[in-house]
């Protein structure tokens, strides 16, 4: 699989989303479908949400335009996050997001291409709440 | 499943879990509803199948989920850092699934331990379905 990606897409924000406010519903919502927290364990007086709440958010555009056609099925084919302050009821969060790195493998079952997708996650207060790389794979 | 209290002095070698669990497909659809994935894929087995899966999947925030929830059963006190995940399999609902890690190496700071740990989702039968690693902050002792 040749991809021909152009280098100026690398590092470029594509996509910059703020999302209404977290309301308390969600986050809970969020705790009893994981089970990520024991809801016995959930400071109703302080309610955080669960690290992997960031996953949720959805921003407009999933993948860059320009981007060349890479294969017929893609899938996520993984994560990696760096938390920073926790997410609570209220906080107005943005999500700016960059194509973090091209490149192509060629495994047993013949030729992948990966995109990773950096999502910088900051709070109304700037604050970082993550960094969100997710890897997709195309074959 | 074993949990660290404050007391324990964790070292290289310290067994995370395990955490033992079979995800039902109403919970894998609840979760990903909760989760905003939408795709017919994570909803049923034939919304699944009209998607060209086998049966419903799994989604793989779920799994990074399922990490998470290791760790915070495992340091309750701990502070999650950083969490990472690969995805080497489907996994599908109605398979019995086994949640664990090992702690690699412990970093002592006058914050407090930071632990770094491998963990890894297998199937009943030993297959290796999501690996992954965490770096965990413990609080001071005492």
């Amino acid at each position: 699989m040749k991809m021909e990606v152009d280098p100026a897409l690398i590092g470029q924000e594509y996509d910059h989303t703020t999302f209404a406010p977290v309301t308390e519903a969600e986050i809970r919502e969020y705790v009893e479908a994981s089970n990520e927290i024991p809801a016995s364990e959930v400071d109703v007086e302080d309610l955080i949400a669960p690290p992997t709440f960031v996953v949720r958010l959805r921003g407009r555009r999933f993948m860059p335009g320009g981007m060349p056609r890479m294969g017929r099925t893609g899938f996520d084919a993984g994560k990696d996050i760096e938390f920073g302050v926790p997410v609570r009821p209220g906080d107005v969060l943005t999500a700016s997001s960059t194509v973090h790195d091209v490149y192509e493998k060629t495994g047993r079952s013949g030729s992948m291409a990966f995109i990773v997708l950096r999502t910088v996650v900051t709070n109304q207060r700037d604050q970082l709440v993550a960094t969100i790389d997710q890897k997709m794979m195309f074959r | 499943m074993a949990q660290a209290s404050g007391a324990d002095v964790i070292d290289v070698g310290y067994e995370i879990g395990p955490l033992a669990l079979t995800l039902s497909g109403a919970e894998v659809k609840r979760y990903a509803l909760a989760a905003r994935m939408f795709g017919g894929r994570f909803m049923g087995d034939e919304e699944a199948r009209r998607e060209g899966f086998s049966a419903q999947v799994v989604p793989g925030n779920m799994s990074l989920s399922l990490l998470s929830r290791l760790i915070g059963r495992t340091f309750p006190n701990g502070v999650l850092q950083r969490l990472s995940a690969t995805f080497r399999a489907l996994i599908h609902p109605g398979h019995a699934l086994v949640v664990r890690g090992v702690v690699t190496e412990v970093h002592r700071t006058d914050h407090g331990d930071v632990l770094e740990c491998d963990l890894v989702i297998e199937s009943g039968d030993g297959e290796r379905l999501v690996t992954g690693t965490a770096s965990v902050q413990l609080p001071p002792a005492g």
